[in-house]
């Protein structure tokens, strides 16, 4: 049967949801409504190779028109205001109606913004997508003294470009530790470690009380009355899923869209995948909401089959990945629900990971190491979850074992 | 092609099966697999980000890059999974005399 199925948002999770149905179906109507005029691209490289010139815009494109055109997908860009669940229509600004059979959303997330009391709301640069960065690749090429606020991933990747580009750079950070939302205290140590050797500062447990613009350049006061002195700032304090169009709606919302692990919505033929949404993971047996490559991919591709009449659950083990200066930092699993800790390697040059057990088998784990040291480890540690069974914990902690044993038919 | 194409890599014990070493031949990088059916040899870079693959896991016939988890057939070269999506080069092995030989073109 044909269909019309719409892709509401032109991000990663879409365009893998898109060649998903049409590898599933041939028929049907395919079209992504996209809010940035270009075609979906690959965010990673925009806080790193983009920054520092080793890649250009025309790298970033997950596929050309070519191979959309190939399939048969179309592609648009609008920005919809207004959504219709019970007669399945959308909306457009420019009084467009889109009518669906079946829907996507794959609206992402959006960075959270600072409360600043005075006005300058303009003077505070983020970024998440490609007309940020370039804005910011353009600025800095002027600017000395750069003050990134939040030491989450973005941040933090950020600070590593910019030092890169011999910039002096400040990182402040309200938390105890740097990427303190999933990260474990024992890695994020070790990565602070790296940026201050490369000539980063990194303030911790600091409150922005106030930033005063002078003759061009800032002043950030924090809690403890210190003052900071700057020529350029940049904010990465976390991000929001994009569900702002949904709200006045009876699609189920906490924080994100809730979805089972079909990626179905609390709307019959409305799908939800990607950062916006809040999924049920079987393994875990939890909903969790999350932001990285591998899952707006998965998640997409398992929304695609899923649209297509190819029942398929979710259970992909979370897994992601941040690069800073030479190191390769990855977290696979969940770190937050153990009740032991075993450590493997204590060098950075030759990788150290942190694997969390509870009742003896792997939830999760997280290293860091010199790029290519920690990834085969962590992914032989995906496969370990997922097969639920006991380790043996002799092996996961002596560094001179292969983990490849424990895997190993 | 002439004989002299053969560079000597090692021996076929220097590799573990379901594992590989990297070679490294005048400015190039290699890996070489030992799978359960034999040796054979591919660039040892990842197409998608400049990562050596010898860090790598090897399961199966794949090779899967140890930075952002793209996977390539060791047998074909062919990409499997993204975020890779352009070929690695394979190239010829043949063993003599308990030693690995790699024809590079």
């Amino acid at each position: 049967m044909k269909n019309n199925i719409i892709i509401l948002g032109g991000g990663q999770a879409g365009i893998y949801a898109a060649r998903e149905i049409r590898q599933n179906d041939t028929k049907s109507n395919i079209k992504i409504l996209g809010e940035e005029n270009l075609l979906p691209y690959e965010r990673p490289p925009l806080s790193k190779d983009f920054l520092l010139d080793k890649k250009k815009e025309e790298d970033l494109y997950f596929h050309s028109s070519d191979v959309l055109k190939n399939e048969n997908i179309e592609f648009e860009n609008i920005s919809i205001n207004k959504v219709d669940f019970e007669n399945k229509k959308l909306f457009a600004k420019n009084d467009n109606v889109y009518s669906y059979d079946s829907l996507l959303i794959s609206t992402g997330s959006e960075n959270k913004k600072l409360t600043l009391d005075n006005n300058l709301k303009n003077d505070i640069y983020y970024l998440r997508n490609l007309e940020e960065a370039k804005k910011i690749k353009e600025i800095v090429s002027n600017k000395n003294k750069i003050t990134i606020i939040g030491g989450g991933f973005i941040g933090l990747e950020i600070a590593s470009s910019l030092s890169q580009l011999q910039k002096k750079v400040i990182v402040i950070e309200i938390g105890n530790q740097l990427m303190g939302r999933i990260i474990p205290k024992q890695i994020a140590d070790l990565v602070q470690n790296t940026h201050i050797e490369y000539g980063n500062e990194i303030i911790l447990n600091k409150q922005i009380e106030k930033i005063t613009k002078k003759n061009g350049d800032y002043e950030i006061l924090l809690n403890d009355n210190s003052l900071i002195e700057t020529d350029f700032i940049i904010a990465g304090i976390g991000s929001t899923p994009t569900v702002k169009l949904f709200e006045n709606t009876n699609l189920k919302l906490d924080n994100g869209i809730v979805t089972n692990q079909f990626c179905e919505t609390s709307i019959k033929d409305v799908y939800a995948a990607g950062d916006v949404s809040n999924f049920y993971h079987p393994f875990y047996e939890r909903n969790m909401r999350l932001e990285s490559y591998q899952h707006a991919q998965n998640h997409g591709i398992c929304a695609g089959k899923n649209i297509a009449g190819v029942k398929t659950e979710y259970t992909s083990i979370p897994w992601m990945w941040s690069d800073q200066f030479n190191l390769n930092l990855q977290l696979t699993g969940i770190c937050d629900e153990y009740d032991e800790i075993i450590e493997r390697g204590n060098d950075i040059n030759n990788g150290v990971i942190y694997f969390f057990l509870k009742n003896n088998k792997i939830r999760g784990a997280c290293g860091v190491g010199i790029i290519g040291k920690v990834g085969r480890d962590i992914r032989i540690t995906s496969k370990l979850t997922e097969k639920d069974t006991i380790v043996d914990k002799q092996i996961l902690s002596d560094q001179n074992i292969k983990l490849n044993k424990l895997i190993q038919k | 092609m002439s004989e002299e194409n053969w560079i000597e890599v090692g021996s076929t014990d220097s590799i573990e099966e379901e594992d590989l070493i990297r070679f490294d031949h005048q400015d190039k990088t290699f890996c070489v697999y030992k799978l359960t059916d034999g040796f054979y040899a591919t660039d040892g870079i990842c197409t998608h980000e400049a990562v050596h693959l010898e860090d790598g896991l090897v399961m199966d016939d794949e090779i899967e890059c140890p930075m952002h988890q793209g996977i390539f057939n060791i047998k074909s070269g062919e990409a499997l999974s993204p975020p890779a999506c352009e070929d690695l080069k394979t190239y010829p092995v043949k063993v003599d005399n308990d030693k690995i030989f790699i024809k590079i073109d």
